[in-house]
């Protein structure tokens, strides 16, 4: 009877905890759909209706995405960003596994230290890149240049990227060892026809990682990049919005929304893989 | 005998020199193959190194060069020994700095990481957990300037919050939330505890998983509750997934800019300045590159003592 009476209690308890839960989710979200909903939103309908009032015509949002565009450029940031994400990771993934199968496969001297010099790149606050890459890209020219911004991008994505592909191709060794001795292949064929599909799964998240890291960060394109034709996305957006930003907030929300589209599709898209990220990227396995 | 008589007979192959200028050029090119043998591993090598040294390791060391100087990026830098480290800490917006940093701290430990604790812990025996899950991981695929836009919003007189607590009562408690220190920081570190709460949860679940069942199945035939198993065996199991959390935490408060930037800029009146924040401030807008490498020295330290204990963590852990 008492044990019944308990039992009772506890799933009660479950389910109190379940609405809980799901109340704190909600509200957790809700931010979101605000977002949502006042980019669709003119200024004054923003700022006369309800947060949560439904827009009078959603088709607004085209009009304040244009309109932010043309205030911060964010057009222009959208197209840099994708070119950043997009040649910045996948040099940086190439860059790396190169590396990594020399480290891990090759012989070479010292392969620890290399890896050290290479893996050291993540341990710095970036507080320690920003002046000197300041000046050294006024002297050379690559200062508010694509081409600047995309040879930093691939910098700084290659040592998390050498840590997981070193890690996976000392797993593989043995294997690939055997398959290349039995072909008579040399490194580079090894590299090219043997380690690199082996490796498509690492590569295919460290990619994904890579380029939302690339897509999301501002503070280096606040610092390496003035015009609209070559500052990032973000830091567009950053002009738009903050205590200091010149837009309106249906421009602020419309431009936040369109800036993390891709990282939203990417994300519903490999899901596992983001979460695999952040697993990797904290317990470095 | 005949066959050797034959051979040296033979007018092509009696010539002498012949044969000696052969294995010349058979042993050049057969020298430069195992030199290159001997190189080409190191090739594979060089584009992640020209990148990360040529960048970032140089960077490294020329702001560390840069911190023991005077200099306007204008006139050439002038040695000025350790000047920079002895202004910092003389100087009141640097102590504050430095201790709206440790606010961040201890804020980011509380809200993200003990928050997302006691979510692993209660999510873990919750049938909808995926649902739930992705929902609460959501903002996590924001970027920071995304999540600082949108909390400025929240945080702005006729904003969302204020507007939100006037429509249920609370006029008293409506108030400019960037404004006034200590107030924006917190208020800033709730914004960023939105974006972090979920990695640090989905780690803590993934920490329980490994928590073998029996273990748990066992206590509780023994009879100890839900808070007795919490602290005497998930808590301890989970100790060094809690230490990697810690740790991440801390460094990332250290470093933050991103979030604080967008939203006030540091003020007003550089009340809300992080360590990094007043690093970018004194070397891009005041151009005092010498005052800047101090503090990006200084931060530099902090973070990688911790990263130190971090690695530590994460290499018992693989060796696990």
């Amino acid at each position: 009877m008492i044990q019944r009476l308990s039992k009772g209690k506890r799933s009660l308890d479950r389910y109190l905890v379940l609405g809980l839960l799901c109340v704190f989710a909600f509200v957790w979200v809700t931010p979101l759909a605000i977002v949502a909903l006042s980019s669709m939103k003119t200024p004054r309908e923003q700022s006369q209706s309800g947060i949560l009032a439904l827009p009078e015509n959603a088709a607004m949002i085209l009009d304040n995405i244009s309109s932010a565009s043309e205030l911060a450029g964010i057009g222009n940031g959208l197209l840099s960003s994708l070119i950043y994400a997009f040649v910045g990771s996948v040099t940086a993934v190439v860059a790396a596994s190169s590396a990594a199968y020399s480290i891990a496969m090759l012989k070479i001297r010292f392969p620890f230290f290399w890896f050290l010099i290479i893996y050291s790149g993540t341990i710095f606050p970036f507080q320690m890149y920003l002046m000197p890459l300041f000046g050294l890209y006024q002297t050379v020219g690559l200062y508010d240049t694509r081409v600047g911004m995309l040879l930093f991008y691939s910098a700084i994505a290659v040592p998390f990227c050498i840590f997981v592909f070193r890690n996976y191709f000392i797993g593989l060794q043995g294997e690939v060892i055997e398959a290349a001795s039995l072909d008579g292949a040399s490194s580079f064929q090894t590299y090219l026809r043997i380690v690199l599909p082996m490796a498509k799964a690492p590569a295919l998240f460290l990619f994904v990682t890579q380029f939302s890291w690339i897509w999301n960060d501002f503070l280096f394109g606040q610092v390496l990049a003035k015009s609209d034709d070559v500052r990032p996305v973000m830091t567009s957006l950053a002009m738009l919005s903050g205590t200091y930003g010149k837009g309106t907030i249906p421009q602020q929300m419309a431009g936040a929304l369109t800036a993390s589209i891709p990282t939203l599709i990417l994300f519903f898209a490999l899901q596992k893989h983001f979460m695999q990220g952040i697993i990797l990227n904290t317990a470095g396995e | 005998m005949p066959d050797t008589n034959q051979v040296s007979t033979d007018p092509l192959r009696s010539e002498v020199p012949v044969t000696a200028l052969g294995e010349a050029s058979v042993d050049a090119p057969k020298r430069a193959q195992a030199l290159l043998r001997k190189i080409e591993p190191y090739l594979y090598l060089l584009p992640a190194l020209l990148l990360v040294g040529g960048l970032l390791l140089y960077s490294v060391a020329h702001t560390f060069a840069i911190s023991f100087t005077d200099w306007d990026l204008i006139t050439p830098p002038r040695f000025v020994g350790l000047q920079n480290y002895i202004d910092a800490i003389r100087d009141p917006t640097f102590t504050r700095s430095f201790s709206n940093t440790l606010i961040w701290t201890g804020g980011s430990l509380l809200l993200p990481v003990a928050g997302g604790l006691l979510l692993a812990v209660v999510l873990e025996r919750i049938p909808g957990q995926r649902v739930l899950k992705t929902l609460i991981y959501l903002p996590a695929i924001l970027s920071t300037t995304v999540v600082a836009a949108i909390w400025s919003y929240v945080y702005t007189n006729n904003g969302v919050l204020n507007e939100t607590l006037r429509w249920v009562g609370l006029d008293a408690l409506a108030r400019p939330w960037l404004v006034f220190a200590p107030t924006n920081t917190l208020a800033m570190i709730v914004a960023a505890s939105w974006r972090a709460l979920g990695p640090s949860m989905v780690l803590f679940l993934v920490g329980l998983q490994t928590i073998p069942p029996e273990l748990i199945e066992a206590a509780k035939i023994d009879g100890a509750g839900e808070r007795l198993l919490f602290w005497r065996i998930k808590l301890p199991l989970l100790r060094p997934i809690t230490a990697i959390v810690v740790i991440m935490s801390v460094i990332g408060s250290f470093m933050t800019f991103d979030l604080v930037w967008v939203m006030t800029q540091g003020g007003p009146g550089r009340s809300s300045e992080t360590l990094a924040v007043t690093m970018y401030r004194q070397a891009f807008i005041m151009w005092r590159m010498g005052y800047a490498g101090a503090v990006a020295v200084i931060l530099s330290t902090i973070v990688i003592a911790f990263s130190v204990f971090y690695l530590r963590a994460t290499l018992k852990r693989s060796a696990l």
